[in-house]
């Protein structure tokens, strides 16, 4: 066995294994002599890593090695050895060379409940070797992100809980992508560092399995979803002449391919939204089509509304049918954009229940609001905008509509309401330095990432450096940088003593809160010239971060604030800005008032409405879309039935039971949205479970018919 | 007694309009409020009647129900008061 | 005046293609095994009243919304002033849904005659013949009167469906068929599963309920049938 530690060999001889071998090595030490021990290899390391003068260095190390030979510790471990030097500079007061010396890795015992239980921060991980290198890449990277990537304030602020950077395991990518098929239409698949380069699909299974191939790729380069652009609309071209039977075929092949979660990244299925359209949105109907072999048609896509229809009808009927046992596609999701266009175009009445029975029987379909006249589209993390003049250009030649949002920062709204201690002033002027602490962290994310992509095609993110069309995959002019907030309605209640939906002064004191973000939001983009926009962040775990934060710093009064069950520790804040999830309000009430606050945030805005165990009609739900879409402001909205499956039998049913309805078996898992997708509930955290306990189904109002006086608007 | 609100922004060609018609009701005694769609109250509160362009113009009752808007557009007085003499 | 048991504001599966809301009135003559609903219907006391008023005026504000009122129960045509509870709903501006099990045909042909109403949905329970009735309600029950108002509903003066609750020992296969055939009303008959969950007669818990696929199969095939 080589036993070799960091300081016995020459540093350059084996610097790439460096790091890695490190860890597993030892040093064992014997009565008389200490084996392959050498002490300049501390020297080397405090004058390699940080900044102080090798006198110091020489004394820091002899000292630790007297330390060791005293102490007689029978076996030095290479980590062992360099905490004991930091020690020595944390007696001398030199704590940014502590830092820079610092070393990353977790403990033996958190890396053993690692591999044995599962993950329950993002419940879209399954547990499995894979997916446990996917969790111990994500801790050390976490610590290098706030040690190296961030200013002590960031992190320190992220650590407090003040805000939460997101995916801090994903620190060295972008957040997520959204992007159009025209892109690998045109230039077939030729990614830089891949063995293979493949000309553009002739075929429409082969255009698939391109796009199944980009979609690992870009989930390997994003740390979350990837969009996909009016698909149904640009394989259409590949269609013309199918049969329906293949066509079902193609349908089904897609959502296998983005449903099945043990392909990719850890284990963890691509986060896939794929945006459709009934009809051929404005701004593509005059743009010449790319069919076969990335060829012009020489027709406009305008022509191809045909197929595009068929293939969105196609899809829904997989959707409809469930995977093998009848459960619903948690991937890939379908938003569907409800537009002016939509309602003159053929056929849109049954395309539309259609698709409500979709999201009766199995509830995957998202509608997307797009009012007015103004083209809009959607982009990752359905960070929607209109499109401006340049797009406009853009859209001529669509394959360069790809967009990305760089970092995601969601800011603990209740912490500044306990901060503030019921002043207004002070609360807004909290919430003003929030946004800064935000906008710092974006600015240090930026620097970061284009020092990775500075290195181009040969560097770490060669994906995003690839240049097709005179510019970079990632086109960072066009990124942007997303603001979240979490619990809105317990600042409100812990400020004014009421939540949201209590009273209309309270509604209306929320709305300022948000007002007062846009604003400021509007004014930081300007004076920085980068995008800054509000999102109504999904916060699966922050949720539960932030309320778990505030009960240790903030109680006893947060004790009285955070949602959820304390004696279970399964405690949350609402979500963004939604309404409480118990308030007995009616879709109607919530679709209205929640949607109140979309104008102004132009990302993720969405109302959900839980079904429970009610399986509506499709006929019904469509009534309730229109109406949606005329009479509010809503940008989104899903409806969210619940389920039961069965492991022992494989059979779904409806509503969530503690045992199997068809063979009584125990052995049942739930599943049904945990925020913008489902799961089962099995990989749920304690928040969300608490927050699903507390989900107001649309009951009737029977016996508690006192008890949720609803706000009244409008 | 009814409630006017009008909702205006700084750079906007048509609200100097709408804020003379608030002047001219203000001076015949009714309880008229301008908001500033820049500012945190103005955006709140057109947020909260969604208004989303400006002017605008929006007649409440006294338990602020909406008896009439104009958005996106000024009404002539006389339409305006049509709608506030009418219950009295 | 009656009291109103239990209101849901608004419902999308009580009245096809529509958003309406649903009133709640409590009691029934009927005892059917598989009742869901049967705390409210039968101890209605325990529960408060939700009083009219109060509805209506929540009611008024999603007038743009809700396209109509439900009226379930129990069997609301078992309350004298009904008529007076579908009076006031309507000036308010809603059309009426009533939810019957037909036991009632003259309160109902009047009803319907007077133009109070814009839907009706009769509750069958099975075959029409004495035994099947009899153990789908728990109790016996005059045919006649079930028969009159199917016939009343099929003149066509209102909108009108037949819903059957479909619990796998009380209609097979074959008991639907012979029903569809009784019934004759095509498109307009709609099963809906049984659920397990809370039913009147406990032992009825350890049921499990038909597959929904083979349920929709089910209703196609009665619905087909002439």
């Amino acid at each position: 066995m080589a036993n070799v530690i960091e300081m016995k060999e020459e540093r350059k001889d084996f610097k790439e294994e460096f790091e890695t071998t490190d860890m597993a090595l030892f040093v064992r030490t014997s009565e008389e002599s200490m084996n392959d021990w050498n002490r300049q290899r501390i020297v080397d390391a405090l004058i390699r890593e940080t900044y102080i003068d090798v006198d110091t260095a020489k004394e820091i190390a002899r000292e630790v090695e007297d330390l060791i030979v005293t102490s007689k510790i029978k076996m030095i471990t290479a980590p062992l050895v360099r905490e004991l030097v930091d020690t020595k500079l944390v007696e001398r007061g030199l704590e940014q060379a502590r830092k820079m010396h610092t070393r990353l890795g977790m403990p033996l015992y958190d890396v053993d409940q690692l591999i044995l239980h599962p993950n329950k921060e993002n419940a879209n991980v399954p547990h499995g070797p894979e997916a446990t290198n996917l969790t111990l890449a994500e801790r050390i990277k976490k610590e290098y992100a706030l040690l190296s990537v961030f200013s002590q304030e960031t992190a320190d602020a992220h650590i407090r809980g003040d805000i939460h950077l997101h995916d801090l395991g994903f620190v060295d990518r972008p957040y997520c992508s959204g992007q159009s098929l025209e892109y690998i239409k045109r230039f077939g698949l030729s990614l830089p560092n891949s063995i293979a380069m493949a000309k553009p699909a002739k075929h429409p299974e082969v255009l698939l399995a391109h796009m199944v191939k980009f979609a690992a790729a870009l989930q390997s380069n994003f740390a979350g979803a990837i969009g996909w652009d009016a698909v149904n609309l640009f394989f259409a071209p590949y269609l013309v002449g199918m049969s329906d039977r293949d066509l079902e075929q193609l349908a089904q092949m897609m959502i296998f391919e983005f449903s099945q979660q043990a392909v990719a990244r850890g284990g963890q299925a691509i986060f896939t939204d794929l945006n459709l359209y009934w009809e051929i949105p404005k701004h593509f109907e005059n743009v010449p089509a790319i069919g076969p072999g990335g060829e012009r048609t020489g027709k406009n896509y305008s022509d191809y509304m045909k197929e595009s229809q068929r293939f969105a009808w196609a899809l829904f009927n997989v959707f409809l049918e469930g995977d093998g046992s009848g459960r619903p596609f948690f991937f890939p999701k379908p938003l569907v954009h409800i537009t002016e266009k939509f309602f003159q175009t053929p056929g849109h009445m049954d395309f539309l229940h259609h698709i409500c029975e979709v999201a009766s029987e199995k509830g995957n379909t998202y509608f997307v609001f797009d009012r007015g006249e103004t083209a809009k589209i959607s982009e990752c993390c359905r960070l929607s905008f209109k499109l401006d003049q340049t797009d406009l250009e853009d859209a001529k030649e669509p394959w360069k509509m790809r967009y990305c949002a760089l970092q995601n920062v969601t800011l603990n709204l209740p912490r500044m309401a306990y901060l503030a201690k019921g002043d207004d002033t002070r609360l807004f002027s909290k919430l003003t330095e929030f946004i800064e602490v935000a906008v710092k962290a974006h600015l240090e994310k930026k620097a970061f990432i284009e020092k990775l992509l500075s290195v181009g095609e040969r560097g770490p993110l060669a994906l995003l450096a690839m240049n097709r069309d005179g510019s970079p995959y990632l086109r960072m002019h066009r990124a942007s940088f997303l603001i979240g907030m979490v619990g809105l309605n317990e600042l409100v209640q812990v400020h004014t003593g009421q939540e949201m939906h209590q009273s209309r002064q309270t509604f209306k004191f929320g709305l300022k809160v948000i007002a007062h973000m846009k604003l400021l939001v509007d004014k930081l983009s300007e004076r920085y010239g980068m995008h800054f926009v509000l999102e109504q962040t999904p916060a699966e775990s922050t949720a539960y971060r932030f309320a778990k934060l505030d009960l240790r710093f903030h109680s006893p009064r947060s004790g009285h604030i955070v949602k959820g069950d304390i004696s279970k520790g399964e405690v949350y804040y609402t979500n963004s800005t939604y309404l409480n999830n118990s308030a007995v309000l009616n879709p109607i009430e919530r679709v209205r008032q929640e949607g109140l606050f979309h104008p102004l945030i132009e990302a993720g805005a969405l109302t959900h409405i839980w079904l429970g165990e009610a399986k509506p009609s499709k006929e019904s739900l469509a009534n309730f879309v229109i109406k949606t879409f005329r009479q509010t402001q809503n940008d989104q909205i899903a409806f969210s039935p619940e389920f039961t499956t069965c492991n022992a039998c494989n059979r779904t049913s409806r509503g969530l039971r503690s045992s199997c309805q068809y063979c009584g078996s125990q052995e049942v898992d739930g599943i049904t949205r945990i925020t913008g997708y489902f799961t089962k509930l099995s990989s749920w955290n304690k928040g969300k479970i608490g927050e699903l306990r507390n989900r107001y189904r649309n009951q009737a109002y029977i016996e508690e018919a006192e008890r949720g006086a609803a706000l009244k608007v409008g | 007694m009814e409630l006017i609100k009008i909702f205006v922004k700084a750079k906007c060609p048509k609200c100097p309009a709408a804020k003379e018609i608030g002047l001219e009701l203000k001076r015949e005694g009714l309880p008229v409020f301008h908001y500033d769609l820049d500012t945190i109250d103005g955006l709140a509160e057109a947020s909260f009647h969604s208004i989303l362009s400006t002017p605008s113009l929006i007649i409440e009752d006294e338990e602020e129900r909406e008896v009439v808007s104009w958005r996106g557009m000024v009404p002539t007085i006389q339409e305006v008061r049509q709608y506030l003499f009418r219950s009295n | 005046m009656i009291e109103i048991k239990g209101f849901l504001e608004t419902s999308f599966l009580d009245w096809p293609g529509k958003i309406c809301s649903v009133l709640f009135l409590p009691g029934c003559n009927f005892r059917c095994p598989y009742c869901h609903n049967h705390p409210l219907v039968f101890h209605p006391g325990q529960f408060a009243s939700i009083p009219l008023k109060k509805i209506l005026r929540r009611l008024r504000s999603f007038k743009d919304w809700i396209d109509g009122v439900c009226i379930t129960g129990g069997e609301p045509t078992l309350h004298a002033d009904l008529p007076l509870l579908i009076r006031e709903i309507k000036e308010s501006g809603f059309p009426v849904k009533l939810d019957t099990n037909g036991s009632c045909p003259g309160i109902l042909e009047k009803l319907i005659e007077e133009g109070r109403l814009d839907f009706v949905s009769m509750d069958v329970k099975g075959p029409l013949d004495p035994f099947s009735y009899r153990r789908a309600t728990g109790l016996p029950v005059d045919l006649s009167l079930i028969s009159k108002s199917i016939e009343i509903l099929k003149r066509e003066k209102v909108e009108y469906q037949f819903r059957v609750t479909v619990v796998p020992q009380l209609h097979s296969r074959e008991e639907m068929r012979t029903l569809a055939q009784q019934l004759g009303a095509g498109r307009r008959v709609i099963l809906q599963n049984f659920n397990p969950e809370d039913p009147l007669d406990p032992s009825l818990k350890k049921t499990v309920p038909y597959d929904p696929k083979a349920l929709k199969e089910m209703e196609r095939m009665v619905q087909e049938m002439m």
